[in-house]
């Protein structure tokens, strides 16, 4: 029971007690602005909760209504059923089966160009000059007619009227004219060093008289051409061993991709049907669902009818996969012969190749080979043990998500949702621009916290925290025009080969998305880093300089230490701003979706990759809503987020575990 | 300014008594266009204790830091009029070692500031920075210092445990041994005392009275009782100007200025 003022209380006191009254009503003012506030924060957390919410619910997990409207996530339907799925096909169909054939196949492609290549670098060492020699000359015609070509023209139609045929003076004009016009331009064409004196003379004379009506190539010119096509023979024969070798290598895979591509079509055949079946099962779902709704009774009759007439019979995998597995003797009885020739291969190698190139183009053969054997061998194993029927676990997609090396979207054969080459594309890239932005960050921090005066800390900080404001695209095409071209040119200068990864083959790579991620990075990790160190303690520095530190000494024993968690924390920050950005790594990152190759070392940056977020912003848009592609990308949004979920737990953990006494 | 990384003087035993005083010869300062000291002059005699004393914002703290040239640390401070000689020598001069001049004037702060390090780093530190690699001797000058601060023995198990788990106190006698590491002549303390309690306020009382034997010390008080107990000198500052400097006893004693008499009587400030 409250204790109503009385008329005994004190008149002094009796003010004390005072009823709340807010906007008429009575109710606290305070707690009313205390809810506003608690409402809007409940509101952000409310929101955080829906986009995570609608992340599993579009990914893993669908929704379905129980009870007729509660919605309920459930696996089916979700990405790793849906997933499970195709993967089930690809193994019941056979695909599975052709790629232990592919594989060899694969492997044969690649070693066979690199063979090529060897060749190519042998054969020129007793072909090129000559080559060469034809090449200039041939250029040097091109040149010469096309620089004539007005008047060669001219010519040519007076040559070709029939109608009356054109007067022989008329003609005889011409040919002067084409004469004089082609004598002008041989005197300027240049002729390259190839050539001696005498033979520059014979190559001019042979072009002074070039005449549009002249089908032959010029006597000295089909010189040239004979004595190339001599030395090309006779390097053919120089290096026959190898040569012929390899010719054979290249052919022999010929039966093996016969007997594959046949396996291809049966297994193609047996996917199609069972995509066109479960279509229909969708399809009878779907009739009947709008049966049960249905309006009228003949409506719902109709419905039904539809869905009794759709074919929904179940497909013979069992008997479609037989002629399938038959191939397989096929396979092996091609394969003695082609490793015969595989072997030949390694023995006629040239052991002491006479160029650098072929020296480690023959290198990488030679340790690929035996490799290849092996994976030959491995094939035959692989197929005998495979089973059609062998059922494929839930988790099992998962673990393909998760860890696979393939991500393969839209192809005719098969697709693959492993998000490893997108999670190393976005590692790679954000470690490279940490590592890039980190120093520049902390020392610009250094600099203007503790060295700049006052004015330059005024001019500076604002153009650092400016960087921000540049919108990601326009740094992307910084990083397309500018970087790009810099990194690619750079990496041409003959002095800095030592430099792991030049040359460079290809301008947008990791290495540029890097550099301009550093850049976005930069404002973050700067002020973060300035903050912190500006937070340590003037009594430190003080003491120091009072301990007769010069002002380098104090930095770097006291303040910097001193400041270590708000500078990881600021890296870490940086670290959560870089693996998020998405425009620049789409327009730089050169989009190729395949892991990097790390036996580059450091020179893997160089290489073109393709990111987490980037693929989501690239395919998003064009992939069917609910489609197990479409859910894959909500599975790789769920990957980014819990990354991004984890940098933010880890800074805040640095910076309770570093905290500073207070002074 | 060459940086002459001076060795701290053999240490063996205790360091001898310095003889360096410091003379302080119509000295202005300003923050900026702030002036906050007016024409001071006093001579600061070797192997006593000069007390600074006066009302909060009266400048005592900005004296004392004039004297290690801390102040260089605050941009747009600077000494505007006259000049302070440390043994005769200009502290101002152009071609000055600042680094050598405060491992001669050492400082201690009136909010205990020992480094997050170990004890022992604490300590070291000033002869790490000057470059000072001998192991044994670092040990050495380390144990000697917190000897000299009466630290020693409190610590002497705990050397390589961080200095932020000891005691206010026992903090501010380990800046007081980081200090006199480097074998200053001179040692300026300001309010030195103000976050202690009584006993350990007691405590570097004492200590630093012995230090007198060896050391030419100022030190800067709101603590009446404590300029009395411990000072031979005392200056009276008041709005930016010294109004007062006399011995210790005639200065309480025997105000001759009025606004002394105001102060110590506890009517102003
Ligand atoms: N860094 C600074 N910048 C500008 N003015 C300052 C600065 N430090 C001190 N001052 C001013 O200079 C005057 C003297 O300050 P100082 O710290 O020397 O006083 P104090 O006598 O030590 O006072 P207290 O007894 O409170 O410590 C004060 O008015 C103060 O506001
Ligand atoms: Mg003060």
């Amino acid at each position: 029971m409250p204790n109503e003022p009385k008329a005994s209380s004190d008149p002094g006191a009796s003010d004390l007690i005072k009823p709340p009254r807010f906007m008429g009503l009575r109710i606290d003012r305070q707690q009313v602005i205390r809810a506003f506030f608690s409402v809007s924060a409940a509101v952000t957390i409310v929101t955080l909760f829906l986009i995570m919410w609608t992340l599993v619910t579009e990914g893993p997990f669908r929704l379905q209504k129980k009870l007729g409207f509660l919605p309920v996530p459930t696996l089916k339907g979700g990405f790793l059923d849906t997933y499970r799925w195709e993967l089930g096909v690809y193994r019941k169909a056979g695909l599975e089966f052709c790629d232990h054939v592919k594989k060899p196949l694969t492997e044969h492609e690649t070693i066979f160009s690199r063979l090529k290549r060897a060749v190519g670098a042998e054969l020129n060492t007793v072909s090129k000059v000559s080559r060469d020699r034809r090449d200039a000359a041939i250029l040097a015609k091109t040149h010469v007619e096309e620089r004539a070509a007005l008047q060669r023209e001219a010519l040519q139609e007076a040559l070709d009227k029939t109608g009356p045929a054109t007067p022989p003076e008329k003609i005889e004009e011409l040919r002067k004219a084409v004469r004089e016009a082609t004598a002008r331009k041989v005197a300027a064409e240049v002729l390259p060093p190839l050539f001696t004196d005498a033979e520059k003379q014979k190559l001019q004379e042979d072009l002074r008289g070039l005449q549009p009506d002249q089908e032959d190539f010029p006597p000295f010119i089909q010189e040239l051409m004979a004595e190339s096509a001599k030395q090309d023979g006779l390097a053919r024969e120089k290096f026959a061993a190898f040569v012929t070798a390899v010719d054979e290598f290249e052919v022999a895979a010929d039966p093996i991709i016969e007997v594959h591509d046949a396996m291809k079509e049966l297994a193609l055949a047996t996917k199609e049907l069972a995509v066109q079946q479960h279509m229909s099962e969708d399809a009878v779902a779907q009739l009947l669902a709008a049966a049960a709704i249905a309006k009228t009774p003949e409506e719902k009759a109709a419905f039904e009818k539809d869905a009794a007439q759709t074919d929904t019979t179940a497909i013979d995998f069992k008997g479609r996969i037989e002629p399938l597995l038959a191939k397989r003797a096929d396979y092996e009885k091609l394969i003695p012969a082609y490793l015969a020739t595989v072997k030949k291969v390694m023995a006629d190698m040239p052991s002491k190749p006479l160029t650098g190139e072929a020296r480690t183009l023959l290198a990488k053969a030679r340790k690929d080979l035996p490799e290849h054997i092996k994976t030959v061998e491995a094939s035959l194993h692989h197929m005998s043990g495979w089973k059609w029927d062998k059922p494929i676990p839930l988790m099992q997609s998962l673990s393909a998500f998760l860890f696979g090396g393939d991500w393969i979207t839209n192809s005719s054969w098969q697709d693959f949702y492993g998000m490893v080459p997108l999670l190393t594309g976005s590692l790679v890239i954000s470690l490279t621009a940490l590592l890039i932005a980190l120093p520049f960050s902390i020392a610009a921090a250094i600099y203007v916290n503790q060295f700049a005066t006052l004015r330059e800390q005024e001019i500076i900080k604002p153009l650092i925290e400016f960087i921000q404001a540049i919108p990601s695209v326009v740094l992307g095409f910084i990083g397309i025009s500018v970087v790009g071209d810099l990194i690619k040119s750079t990496s041409d200068v003959a002095w800095l080969q030592w430099i792991p990864g030049f040359p460079v083959a290809e301008r947008l790579n990791m290495f540029n998305a890097g550099c301009l991620l550093a850049l976005m990075a930069i404002p973050t990790m700067f002020s973060l880093a300035e903050d912190a160190i500006n937070n340590v303690p003037r009594a430190f520095s003080e003491a120091s300089e009072a301990l007769g530190a010069t002002k380098i000494q104090t930095v770097f024993k006291v303040i910097v230490p001193a400041a270590t968690s708000g500078i990881l924390a600021a890296m870490l920050l940086g670290l959560g701003r870089i693996i998020g950005e998405t425009m620049v790594v789409l327009l730089v990152a050169g989009n190729r979706i395949a892991i990097p190759d790390f036996s580059d070392g450091i020179g893997t940056v160089f290489q073109p990759a393709h990111t987490l977020t980037g693929i989501i912003a690239q395919e998003l848009g064009e992939v069917s809503r609910g489609s197990p592609h479409w859910q894959a990308l909500f599975m790789v949004g769920i990957v980014l987020f819990a990354i991004s979920l984890f940098i933010n737990w880890a800074s805040r953990l640095v910076v309770r575990k570093f905290q500073l006494p207070k002074i | 300014m060459p940086a002459t990384l001076e060795k701290p003087a053999a240490i063996n035993g205790s360091k001898p008594p310095t003889h360096l005083t410091v003379k302080i010869d119509g000295v202005d300062f300003a923050y900026g266009a702030r002036q906050v000291l007016f024409d001071v002059t006093m001579d600061i005699a070797a192997r006593e204790i000069t007390a600074f004393i006066g009302p909060s914002g009266c400048g005592k703290s900005t004296l004392l830091r004039c004297i290690n040239r801390i102040n260089d640390l605050i941009e747009n401070a600077a000494i505007t009029k006259g000049r302070i000689t440390l043994g005769g020598v200009d502290i101002n001069h152009r071609d000055l070692d600042v680094i050598a001049l405060r491992r001669k004037v050492g400082m201690v702060f009136q909010k205990y500031n020992p480094f997050p390090r170990s004890i022992f780093e604490n300590v070291a530190y000033g002869l790490e920075v000057a470059g000072e690699k001998d192991k044994k001797r670092i040990t050495e000058v380390v144990e000697e210092s917190l000897r000299a601060a009466t630290l020693w023995d409190e610590v002497k198990d705990r050397l390589h445990e961080s200095a932020l788990g000891l005691s206010g106190g026992q903090q501010q006698r380990l800046c007081i041994a980081r200090t006199l590491s480097v074998k200053p002549e001179v040692v300026l303390m300001d309010e030195p005392c103000a976050a202690l309690d009584p006993i350990a306020t007691a405590r570097i009382e004492e200590l630093i009275v012995q230090l007198k034997k060896q050391y030419t010390i100022v030190i800067v008080t709101h603590n009446m009782e404590q300029a009395v107990r411990v000072s031979d000198r005392t200056a009276f500052f008041y709005l930016g100007k010294l109004m007062e400097f006399n011995d210790t006893m005639k200065l309480f004693t025997a105000p001759e200025k009025p606004e002394t008499e105001r102060y110590l009587s506890g009517r102003m400030g």
